[in-house]
């Protein structure tokens, strides 16, 4: 009902009353809103059918009969922020103490039942042939079921960006526990498993922090061993939600262990309680446990679909975490082991990486890249090795070694990938790699390609691959490498780069491309080499949306600009080509 | 949160020669599913398998990966490999980038 026909149905009901009854009646009586008329010691004179049945009465004369403070007292009334609200503050109380009242809106709670209503209150007076105030009159709009998905919606909002906030679950697990107090239960606690299955509490949280030492003490009654049909081992055992609508002292006897516990599970009062998994698939990861108690709301399906709603949230922030620390960990152990340190600085020159490990599973994929000083050059090696795991990261030392030692007496990048590819073959299993190797001499840069994309030159005019491609290494027989020169002019940027960049792919299954790449980088010539770098990133991980499936490298070699030299800098040449010097590898 | 990749093998066999037609994206996710069927076919006992590669739109190194290794296998193993090339670009690439297209046993022009 809109304001303006609320107001219009008021000032026809005051004509209305001075009316006929059965005209009244007509009006009033058929209204699917509640409408109660009181007089001035608020007892009910008129309630339509509709108020009747809302007020939780079978008959108009029982509700006639009992007394407004008696009706009052039967409910917890809230205020929408949760303020108690007491018969003083109802609108047709405040019109006879002649205030003007505002339509409130309250949140009840039928202490018998436990059944939560939003209602919209709105009264307005009714006067006399004197203009005094004879009786006010009441229009009750129930708004239970939109405030209850609003507010819902909003605490689901709420609880999600606290998960997407950190990858600390633990931390957000107990933010997403204080935000369930008091609005959607009255105590809220997590419990995760891990790989074993054993079960940890990581949150509890209650409004009052008193009342959490009754968690602590009731948390060494649960046994070890959880009870696979009921409660919490059934949701952690089965995946399965538990709901209890109404819990009776009858059922506190009977779960309590001894006389203390009985004590300490009354004490806690509880009313409603429900417990929801935290699923991943079928794998379950916790569970949420929601109990209502002072607040004495039944939880119902709503509350049910909720929790779950929730539940699963953070069932995905957990394992998205999990995931991230377990691969982070690998990669810690394997894989950044396998990556420099730290680049080094070379003179001339300016260097910086990307290096996106793929989030998927526990996957280590096996994209790498080294730089290392050689003489008075400088060697640059950026390759992938197909597999996973601890073979992909074994494989993957086993590469830059290789080349690292190989390079001290062996200069020409081409031999050098010969080299690695006789290594590889002769391993009991296929393992494959592709590789670009390059030697820095000053403002000269040879290389040699193995089944990886070219590199990449960007200078003002234009971005272009360099060289030719050649084979895989550790795959065919009979094959060869070719070495390639080019002169880099000042503020010319080389990037090598794995396949993982032109293979990211996005929402629709698009794939990054080579196209992008070029043209992505066309737009940074003569930046610094860590902005084409922050920009890369910054535009691939726009580009795919959520994970990397794949590893994703690449190192950005930036020859400085005269401006930019520092005294250290070697002198270059103003010339650039490439030039072919074939190679028997 | 990795989007399932778009795949599918059409079988045929004639006589003791097994055709796998593959379409869609040969990844690391869909590589795995290609060997069990081509394990599958040696296992009815095919002396011959031809993977038809003409309808595939993406091929990364672990598709790459698959078909080197298949194609060492048929070698010890004595059974025939038999590759029809890609037609789309985003497949063939990566053979042309690693030398593939003129090591393995493409019939025709990669």
């Amino acid at each position: 009902m809109s304001e303006r026909e609320r107001d219009r149905l008021i000032a026809e009901l005051r004509r209305a009353l001075h009316g006929s009854e059965r005209r009244f009646d007509a009006i009033v009586g058929s209204l699917g809103d509640p409408v109660t008329i009181r007089d001035r010691e608020h007892h009910f004179v008129y309630a339509n059918p509709a108020a009747v049945a809302h007020l939780g009465f079978e008959t108009w004369e029982q509700l006639r009969d009992t007394s407004p403070s008696s009706i009052m007292s039967d409910y917890l009334v809230w205020s929408e922020d949760g303020r108690e609200i007491s018969m003083e503050d109802i609108p047709s109380v405040r019109i006879l103490r002649g205030e003007r009242a505002e339509p409130l809106l309250i949140r009840t709670v039928n202490r018998i039942t436990g059944v939560q209503r939003w209602n919209l209150l709105k009264a307005a007076p009714l006067l006399d042939d004197e203009g005094e105030i004879e009786a006010t009159i009441t229009i009750i709009e129930e708004v239970t079921q939109q405030k209850r998905s609003e507010r819902g919606s909003a605490f689901l909002a709420r609880a999600s960006a606290e998960l997407s906030s950190t990858l600390d679950y633990e931390q957000t697990l107990r933010n997403v526990a204080d935000l369930a107090v008091p609005h959607i239960a009255d105590w809220c606690a997590v419990d995760l498993l891990d790989e074993d299955g054993d079960r940890r509490t990581v949150a509890v949280a209650h409004v009052d922090p008193e009342r959490l030492r009754l968690a602590e003490a009731l948390r060494e009654y649960v046994p070890d061993e959880l009870d696979p049909e009921q409660g919490l081992g059934k949701a952690l055992l089965s995946g399965e939600a538990v709901l209890y609508p109404e819990i009776n002292d009858e059922m506190l006897v009977q779960s309590a262990l001894d006389d203390r516990h009985l004590e300490l599970l009354r004490s806690v009062g509880f009313r409603s309680a429900l417990i929801v998994p935290m699923l991943i698939g079928d794998r379950v990861l916790g569970a949420m446990t929601l109990v209502s108690a002072e607040s004495v709301v039944v939880f119902d399906d709503i509350d049910l679909a909720l929790a779950e709603q929730t539940a699963s949230r953070a069932a995905v922030a957990i394992e998205n975490s999990r995931l991230y620390s377990e691969r982070s960990a690998i990669a810690r152990t394997l894989q950044w082991d396998l990556l420099p340190e730290q680049l080094p600085d070379i003179p001339g020159y300016e260097l910086a990486s990307i290096y996106m490990p793929a989030l998927q599973t526990s996957m280590v994929g096996g994209d790498f890249y080294d730089v290392w000083a050689v003489g008075g050059s400088w060697m640059v090696l950026v390759g992938d090795v197909t597999g996973k795991g601890i073979e992909a990261a074994s494989l993957t030392a086993l590469v830059r070694h290789t080349v690292r030692t190989a390079s001290e007496f062996e200069s020409s990048p081409a031999h050098l990938l010969a080299f690695v590819d006789r290594t590889l073959k002769k391993r009991a299993t296929l393992s494959v790699c592709t590789a670009m190797c390059l030697r820095l001499d000053h403002d000269e840069a040879t290389f040699a390609v193995g089944g990886h994309p070219l590199p990449l030159c960007v200078t003002a005019d234009r971005v272009r691959e360099l060289g030719e491609h050649g084979p895989l290494l550790g795959a065919f027989a009979d094959v060869r490498w070719q070495d390639f020169t080019v002169k880099l002019k000042p503020g010319a940027t080389l990037v090598a780069y794995t396949d993982g960049v032109t293979d990211a792919r996005d929402d629709s299954g698009e794939r990054f491309g080579a196209q992008r790449l070029e043209r992505t980088l066309a737009e940074l010539v003569s930046r610094p080499a860590t902005e084409v770098v922050e920009r890369l990133t910054a535009t691939l991980e726009a580009f795919q949306v959520g994970a990397h499936a794949d590893d994703t490298a690449a190192l950005v070699l930036r020859r400085l600009p005269a401006s930019e030299l520092t005294r250290d800098n070697l002198p270059g040449q103003d010339v650039e080509r490439t030039q072919s010097i074939t190679t028997q590898a | 949160m990795v989007r399932p990749t778009r795949f599918e093998v059409a079988e045929a066999t004639q006589s003791a020669t097994l055709v796998l037609s593959i379409a869609g994206e040969l990844d690391l996710n869909t590589a795995t599913e290609l060997a069990r069927r081509v394990e599958d076919g040696l296992g009815r006992g095919a002396s011959r398998v031809t993977l038809d590669l003409s309808a595939l739109t993406f091929m990364d190194s672990s598709g790459l990966r698959l078909l080197i290794e298949l194609d060492q296998r048929a070698g010890r193993d004595s059974w025939e490999l038999g590759l029809i090339a890609p037609k789309h670009e985003s497949a063939s690439a990566v053979l042309r980038l690693t030398g593939a297209d003129l090591a393995l046993p493409f019939e025709g022009p990669v």
